[in-house]
């Protein structure tokens, strides 16, 4: 029984990485039409910045939570900064482009990323992992000690995303990008500024993968090809929502978290998770009509 | 008919060429010179599927693994001859195909694309992996092919490299020869008219179903058909090369080249293969009294950018792109010539 619990509380955990991660997938896609397969390598390109400056310079006489937080600020710095510049320099070019070409830029951004990353990180595992809590904290819940930093991912997973949702519906800003995810053309017709919010959905795609990536390093030897792997994943924890709803897409991270780390109670596999998120596109594409899904041209 | 007999004689010529050229090379470059094949066949594939087609896959290195183990278990593990290994292997990435291509029956674009990347993830960590398919692939080890004939000649990597690399390029030669007919022939008015729009492909009464599989399997084999040569070609059989990301990379080169077009393979299997190899030999120096030294990574950075911008600026691909440069120079002296015509 306990053992269940364990494993309950370790796939919500990466259930919630699963579902920050799907947030940034979703976000782009509806406002720009992007399906952007490099959301992992993103992540993992602004994680390692992270690790980077936690672990690969000294900081004398510093308190252990500041290291924490500059570290995090670098990596949402730099995930800021990425954001925009492929919005800047890639994206909008091609605005009017069919969705498959889209599609395929961003496998060579993903490409990019990945193979500039394992240039500055090697192709090493990493294990060393970055901490928002301390390590040591636990809280008890029902008889069953949870360390603190699986709780941290799923509050940020539940905050960010109706945070987010509360954003896209109760600001002029949010009902802007909901405008330009139904009709960019419309929208700048009403005075809406189409490449602001491009910008602006990039920037907060990238930082949210940021995060995701992050929370994820106490968890998993991570590299540069675990991390930007992730998208698939993601990707069917994106699909449960529809690739619209907000709150569904964070049930189906929980749900997917939980559906991969079950079976690894009988079965010792590292490929086993990855079947289950085949399964889960394959079952949800299939079952809705691929025409249920929004802006998916024929 | 004249066309066909242009195509042949072209094929020749280009088979005369390419065979001279790795002779006399270091065994490093005779093993590029077959894997350049092997990717070769892994783009010609992408261009049945995606080019003529338009059925994306994210999958090609996958079905290309698929005929390396199929052939490797049937010659290491079930002792059959070589040319038996490779009908196997071809068998297996056929089957594969058709698998594959069933959910593609309900899909296109980005769905299908998440999908075949899915099942390129689930082979790459799972099926390739796993203990559960040690029947297949031989385990961690691998299969090993130390020694092996093609109808009585001796073709194995240890000694006889360049005899595999010929019976490859000819067997690549005739799949393309193959391919350009199939342009124009009734399957690939079809298959021009699912890429175009299903919609109008199917009232004008094509078959989606049958053709769609057609394409899936008939491009799967063909991936196949190169990848059962690489435990001939390496002496084993791995599951780093068929990983995740070599087909994403058989994707990004083949867009990159001009997924339309036939001979774009050929240069994109010769770009994948023999590029990095000669980046990692002789990119490492001294430039301004720093050391610099160029990897695998570089390569693949390069081919990142070169596809980000190529679709923004050249959405036709390199091959493409020639074509219309030379099309248009082509149209520039006739219409010169026809002056001169009149002017006389």
């Amino acid at each position: 029984m306990s053992a269940f619990a364990a494993y309950t509380i370790i796939g919500l955990s990466l259930g919630g990485i699963f579902a920050l991660a799907a947030l940034g997938i979703v976000l782009i896609y509806r406002v720009t039409g992007v399906l952007n397969f490099a959301h992992g390598a993103m992540g993992m390109f602004s994680t390692f910045v992270a690790w980077q400056v936690f672990y690969g310079y000294p900081h004398p006489g510093m308190p252990s939570w500041e290291v924490t937080a500059e570290a995090i600020l670098a990596g949402l710095g730099f995930a800021v900064v990425l954001g925009l510049f492929l919005e800047l320099a890639v994206f909008r070019w091609v605005r009017n482009r069919p969705q498959i070409t889209k599609a395929v830029i961003t496998i060579g951004v993903l490409l990019t990323l990945q193979s500039a990353a394992s240039l500055i990180w090697k192709n090493n595992q990493y294990h060393l992992p970055i901490y928002i809590a301390p390590q040591t904290s636990t809280f008890m819940l029902a008889g069953v000690p949870i360390g603190a930093n699986y709780i941290v991912i799923v509050v940020a997973a539940l905050g960010l995303a109706f945070g987010l949702a509360a954003f896209l519906r109760g600001t002029a800003f949010g009902r802007a990008m909901r405008a330009v995810s139904d009709n960019p053309t419309t929208a700048a017709l009403w005075g809406v500024r189409v490449d602001a919010v491009g910008a602006v959905s990039w920037v907060l795609g990238s930082v949210i993968a940021a995060i995701a990536g992050i929370l994820i390093t106490p968890f998993i030897n991570f590299d540069t090809t675990s991390l930007t792997l992730l998208v698939v994943d993601s990707l069917a924890a994106a699909l449960i929502g529809g690739l619209v709803s907000l709150p569904l897409t964070v049930l189906g991270g929980f749900v997917l978290g939980l559906l991969e780390t079950y079976p690894t109670i009988w079965i010792q596999s590292l490929g086993l998770p990855r079947l289950i998120a085949l399964l889960v596109i394959l079952a949800v594409l299939i079952v809705r009509s691929p025409r249920g899904l929004p802006g998916v041209a024929k | 008919m004249r066309g066909n007999a242009w195509r042949f004689a072209a094929a020749l010529i280009a088979f005369a060429v390419l065979a001279r050229l790795p002779v006399g090379l270091d065994a490093g470059f005779q093993f590029d010179a077959a894997l350049a094949v092997i990717w070769a066949f892994g783009i010609l594939s992408l261009v049945l599927l995606y080019g003529y087609a338009g059925q994306v896959s994210l999958c090609q290195a996958t079905f290309a693994g698929v005929g390396a183990y199929g052939a490797g278990m049937t010659v290491a593990s079930l002792h059959g001859g070589y040319l038996l290994g490779i009908v196997v292997g071809v068998l297996f990435a056929t089957v594969l195909g058709v698998l594959v291509g069933l959910p593609a029956l309900r899909l296109h674009g980005i769905t299908l694309a998440m999908v075949t990347l899915g099942i390129a993830l689930v082979f790459d960590k799972y099926v390739f992996q796993d203990h559960l398919f040690d029947w297949f692939t031989g385990g961690a080890a691998g299969w090993q092919v130390s020694s092996a004939s093609l109808l009585g000649i001796s073709v194995d990597s240890s000694k006889h490299l360049l005899a595999s690399y010929d019976v490859l390029l000819a067997l690549f030669l005739v799949c393309a020869v193959l391919m350009l007919n199939l342009h124009s022939s009734g399957a690939g008015r079809r298959f021009r008219a699912i890429r175009d729009s299903e919609l109008a492909a199917s009232t004008m009464g094509v078959n989606l179903t049958r053709y769609k599989l057609l394409a899936f399997a008939m491009s799967a084999g063909m991936a196949g058909l190169g990848g059962s040569f690489y435990p001939l070609v390496a002496g084993s059989v791995s599951p780093q090369p068929f990983w995740v990301f070599t087909s994403l990379q058989l994707a990004a080169i083949g867009v990159l080249m001009g997924v339309r077009y036939v001979p774009a393979a050929a240069l994109g299997g010769f770009f994948m293969a023999v590029v990095p190899d000669v980046l990692t030999r002789y990119g490492h120096g001294t430039f301004l009294n720093r050391a610099y030294e160029i990897s695998f990574d570089w390569f693949q950075i390069a081919v990142g950018v070169l596809l980000v911008l190529q679709l923004i600026l050249l959405p036709d691909g390199v091959w493409g792109d020639l074509r219309s440069h030379a099309a248009r120079i082509r149209g520039a002296l006739r219409f010169k010539r026809a002056g001169e015509v009149t002017a006389a």
